[in-house]
């Protein structure tokens, strides 16, 4: 490590002499504790994974009033609910919301609850930092709304071109909130990315091999390592942004020189790589429901592994078909029309190896099988309308039209968004120890299904037939009207079966007191995080499972005969893990700071906007956030720890960089155990 | 877990026939492009049709994939559904794949998508290909109307005192090829004639090239495509393609000034409002040209809409608003929607120097115009960016009409 350290490394108890106290050490808050505040300070990836569902639903509303306004605005020639000036923030804010508040972090929400689960972890590599990522998302997520309230939203569009994203052509501060905004969701990402991939990589139960991880464990990674190289090229962009719209530099100025595709370029660079860091966490979500309901496994493990590594990297040589029109050159584009055209067989693959696992197996139609097999076919249409994108003559007459709304709601909507839906209705019991109802979860696809179609498949004709993305506005003539109202009312049932997944979350909470609880694997599951108690005790597993082969649970089960006949070998009670009282389990401690870190961003953003002296306030607060965060002793007061001071099970303690300093700083090593008697995971 | 509910069982049913209508009307919605005039699926000229040949094709191609796979998704859920009376511990045969049947799915879709790339290929080269004898035009955009420049005497200059400036509508000798290229004096546009060819982005600092070409005389309309701020929906534009003769008696009379008084009292006052007031940033060749030449004009794009020959086009203010009322509604060139008014902008024979049919000219836009044009088009004239309302009286309004009547 090339910290150097002066305390004394692994202290052993008894060797205390002096005790090391520098000024600003906080006692860390208490684990175990229940209760609002307990969130607040929480370093647990499930409760951080919850709280990346919640806040990211909570976009999701906000971002669909937005798409409301949107389709009622459009139900007819010279619709006058909204302004234009007012209507371009409206489209603007909404697809910001979609894609950095709402699929993005819905993603990661599954990422965070689930991937530690699924490979045996007892928490994620930096479980403050997970913290971190997640209070830097919602006040990212805050700070960019808040624009609504400080003189309008961005209204440059969530692509944001150059030079229209300049001060004089939109002199608001609307784009300054979606620059600053997205530069710290952008963190967040970032701090994620680099904490999950360590995860996975070193955090793995015994014999857990890279090709025995669950297909949704390997989507997330391959999902932050595109995050890892994308987010910093936006980041960047946005930089040279700020420094135009603040400081009058030039970096788009084109009366300096500027080349206006400067932008587009960085943008896109990130921009397409995101689209598959979008998809690829729903892919990895269906990928495990679609066996756990035909019965058997998925069909070409490695290939379904290694289609989905081919994306992550072809996903990178592509981002120039969003500029087949800007003049790139005929050489340019006919190269990107080529990239772009081949990432179709990877993603073909994908589909034909989900329709070979469901082919020949016992089809159990639950909800999540059912939004998974929406995804199947509504991600088809969008791949295939993708491929006639890549047709780069064709692109001419269809970008920038409805064609393209229609195509990548189809991929991001029908594709991501029916994923993650088969994932809330899989994994609600895992998390919050009850089932969703089934008639209303089915009721909920069905309607769900209708809407969607009736909102997004009129826009393909409407593209098709001429009409612009981003116009507030048409005149009648132009033979939109029809499809314009279809799509207005698909919107309203599409947005109904939302409010009904909404209230099927509280009604069934509320008649789940009459049900028998779900227990730990209420679907007949394949991979170990169903092997623990629903829902998810605080340590996850005790003991920590050696795994052999992929769908280990499943293997403890049933086993397999030569001919490919299944036959129990195990009661599922007899394999399912108990609830223990996971005293001996040494846990991350809670912590103020990543709160308290997180918090100072926002703060120094308004900074940047309205007066410089709120920079210093808030880079006061980050500095001092870091501080507090770096000597923060190990352990809360009461940690958990076996009686001789250590713990076997090791992938836990604080940060990585103080995972080695053991033993407690003001407090002595060996504890009361009356008091830790009171510590009970 | 109920497995049975009528609820969803009919919800079901409705959510399959009424999506498997809304696709079927879709479909044949396609095959249905009168009276949609900015439709990519009724080419009218050679680029566009170059296209259409590409893209059928594909659509095809996805159309049968998306069938099959759909076919096979739905037929593997019926065929294989667990049933009621199956045994909840006898399980199907547990398959973990087939090599060969992976390679297969692997290579027939890269098979397919080379076929498609080899299309795609020659068709981006076809549509690349310099034509002989084209006409050359500078399309430039800015917020929020087109400007064009016809380099008339083909000496690679736009700017030359014999060739001419134009705005919102772009004249077109039909059967002849137009090499256009797009630029943008603020930010980016994109300039689009779907009946004609692809759209081609007009990115300020760079000077992209698009053919266009009409096959047949008639009105092509278009709609700016690349977000362009405040009111990027109002931004249109059309090609008005004329019979060889035609197009050459509209470039002579391009070419004329406005030099000449008008003889008109009313005019005469209109003129001088015009001078104080339009010619700040409007030009009107032999009036002021020479003048604005040197003097800053206080936009952001540096020009306004060259008004010299401003009644022989149909539409005005990005080509939202018709300049003349409807005479004929069946007259092959009277415009689907522009506006407040039902149709029209015919400028008749106007168009080609002609007189000015002042009783088919739509003086209750213009002069609604005149009064407030923030009212009538978004725009942000406080920045420098659109048309400001210059508080005229109503007498001044009149005034201007007249003299603008005069502008043939």
């Amino acid at each position: 490590m090339a910290l150097t350290e002066s305390r004394p490394l692994a202290l052993t108890s008894g060797d205390v002499d002096t005790v090391y106290k520098p000024a600003g050490v906080f006692t860390r808050p208490k684990s175990g504790a229940t209760g609002w505040k307990s969130w607040l300070t929480t370093v647990d990836h499930k409760k951080i994974g919850i709280m990346y569902g919640a806040a990211a639903i909570f976009f999701f509303v906000i971002g669909g009033i937005e798409a409301l306004l949107i389709r009622v605005q459009l139900w007819a020639p010279r619709g006058t609910l909204l302004s234009a000036n007012l209507y371009n923030q409206v489209f603007t804010m909404h697809g910001t919301t979609m894609i950095f508040l709402v699929v993005m972090p819905i993603g990661a929400a599954f990422a965070n609850y689930l991937m530690p689960l699924q490979i045996g972890a007892r928490d994620v590599a930096y479980p403050r930092i997970n913290a971190f990522s997640f209070w830097a998302f919602l006040f990212g997520g805050v700070f960019l709304n808040s624009s609504w309230l400080l003189g309008g939203g961005a209204d440059g569009g969530w692509f944001n071109y150059a030079p229209n994203n300049g001060v004089i052509f939109s002199p608001t501060n609307g784009i300054d909130f979606w620059n600053l905004g997205l530069i710290i969701t952008g963190v967040a990402s970032l701090a994620g990315a680099v904490n999950l991939i360590v995860t996975v990589l070193n955090m793995r139960a015994p014999g857990m091999t890279l090709m025995k991880m669950p297909i949704f464990t390997w989507m997330t990674l391959v999902t932050q390592f595109l995050l890892l190289f994308a987010i910093p090229v936006l980041t960047a962009a946005q930089i040279l942004l700020m420094m135009d719209r603040l400081f009058d530099a030039n970096f788009f100025n084109v009366a300096k020189g500027a080349n206006p595709l400067l932008w587009q370029h960085l943008f896109w660079i990130f921009g397409h790589p995101e689209v598959y860091l979008m998809i690829l966490p729903a892919f990895g979500i269906v990928s495990e429901i679609l066996p756990t309901f035909a019965r058997k496994p998925i069909f070409g493990y490695p290939f379904i592994v290694f289609s989905g590594i081919a994306i992550g990297f072809m996903g990178w040589g592509v981002w120039a078909h969003h500029m087949f029109v800007s003049g790139i050159g005929p050489i340019t584009v006919t190269t990107f029309a080529l990239t772009t055209m081949f990432i179709a067989v990877p993603t073909g693959v994908k589909i034909l190896n989900w329709v070979a696992t469901m082919w020949g197996g016992k089809l159990q139609f639950t909800s999540p099988m059912l939004f998974s097999i929406g995804l199947v076919t509504m991600f088809t249409i969008g791949g295939l309308s993708g491929v006639t994108h890549s047709v780069a003559p064709a692109d001419t007459q269809q970008t920038d039209t409805y064609y393209i709304v229609a195509h990548f709601h189809y991929v991001l909507f029908g594709g991501a968004f029916f994923g993650f839906m088969a994932g809330f209705y899989f994994y609600w019991p895992k998390v919050f120890g009850y089932l969703l109802n089934e008639k209303l979860g089915k009721a909920n696809f069905w309607l769900m299904l209708l809407g969607f179609n009736l909102t997004f498949a009129p826009m393909h004709i409407l593209g098709l037939q001429g009409m612009s993305r981003r116009i507030y506005t048409y005149d009648a003539g132009y033979g939109f009207e029809v499809w314009n109202k279809v799509a207005t009312i698909g919107a309203f049932i599409l947005a109904s079966s939302i409010a009904l997944f909404i209230f099927n979350m509280f009604y069934s909470k509320s008649k789940a007191k009459n049900l028998p609880a779900p227990g730990a694997d209420p679907w007949d599951a394949r991979t170990i995080e169903w092997m623990i108690p629903s829902p998810t005790p605080e340590y996850n597993f005790d003991p920590i499972p050696t795994v052999s082969r992929v769908d280990d649970f499943w293997y403890r089960k049933y086993g397999e005969t030569k001919d490919g006949k299944l036959v129990r070998i195990a009661a599922t009670d007899d394999v399912v893990q108990k609830l223990s009282d996971g005293k001996h389990i040494h846990l991350p401690s809670p912590s103020y700071w990543p709160i308290v870190l997180a918090f100072g961003m926002p703060i120094a953003a308004y900074g940047l906007i309205f007066n410089m002296w709120l920079c210093l306030v808030g880079g006061i607060i980050i500095v001092g956030g870091l501080y507090g965060w770096v000597l923060e002793p190990p352990d809360d007061p009461e940690a958990s720890h076996d009686d001789d001071g250590t713990d076997t099970h090791a992938s836990d303690g604080g940060d990585a960089a103080v995972t080695e300093i053991s033993g407690s700083v003001d407090q002595p090593n060996e504890l009361d155990p009356a008091k830790e008697a009171e510590t009970v995971g | 877990m109920p497995r049975r509910s009528l609820t969803v069982r009919i919800l079901q049913v409705v959510t399959l026939v009424v999506v498997t209508f809304l696709f079927a009307a879709l479909i044949a919605a396609a095959f249905f492009n009168d009276g949609r005039p900015l439709t990519t699926l009724s080419p009218s000229g050679p680029s566009s049709a170059s296209i259409q040949k590409l893209v059928l094709p594909v659509f095809a191609i996805a159309g049968v994939v998306f069938v099959l796979v759909l076919g096979a998704v739905l037929t593997v859920a019926w065929k294989f559904r667990s049933k009621d009376e199956d045994d909840p511990e006898e399980f199907p045969e547990q398959v973990h794949g087939r090599t060969f049947l992976e390679i297969g799915w692997t290579i027939l879709p890269a098979l397919i998508l080379a076929g498609v790339a080899v299309g795609t290929v020659t068709t981006i080269i076809d549509l690349n290909r310099k034509e002989p004898d084209s006409i050359n035009v500078q399309v430039t955009g800015q917020q929020w109307w087109w400007q064009y420049k016809y380099d008339v005497n083909n000496d690679g200059n736009f700017d030359g005192p014999e060739d001419i400036i134009t705005a919102t509508e772009m004249v077109v000798p039909a059967g002849r090829p137009i090499q256009v290229t797009t630029t943008s004096n603020d930010v980016i546009h994109s300039y689009w004639i779907p009946g004609l060819n692809g759209k081609r982005d007009a990115v300020p600092g760079l000077r992209n090239p698009l053919k266009l070409q009409a096959d047949e005389p008639g009105i092509y309309r278009g709609q700016c495509t690349e977000y362009c701020g405040l009111s990027h929906a109002n931004m249109r534009m059309l090609v008005r393609a004329v019979p060889a003769g035609d197009y050459d008696a509209w470039v002579r009379n391009q070419l004329k000034d406005h030099a000449a008084e008008p003889t008109d009292p009313k005019a005469i006052e209109g003129k001088k409002t015009w001078l104080a007031l339009c010619g700040q940033c409007h030009v009107i060749k032999g009036v002021n040209d020479v003048k604005a030449k040197t003097t800053p004009v206080p936009l952001v794009a540096g020009v306004a809409p060259d008004l010299t020959h401003l009644m022989t086009r149909g539409t005005f203010a990005g080509s939202i608003f018709n300049l003349y009322n409807p005479t004929d509604p069946n007259d092959p060139n009277v415009l689907l929607s522009a506006g407040d008014v039902a149709s029209a902008g015919n400028p008749g024979a106007a168009l080609t120097g002609g007189t000015v049919a002042t009783a088919n000219v739509n003086r209750v836009t213009l002069e609604a115009w005149l009064r407030n044009a923030p009212a009538m088009k978004p725009m942000y004239p406080q920045g420098g960016r659109g048309m400001p309302n210059l508080a005229l009286t109503e007498d001044q309004i009149d005034q201007l009409v007249a003299y603008l009547e005069t502008l043939n």
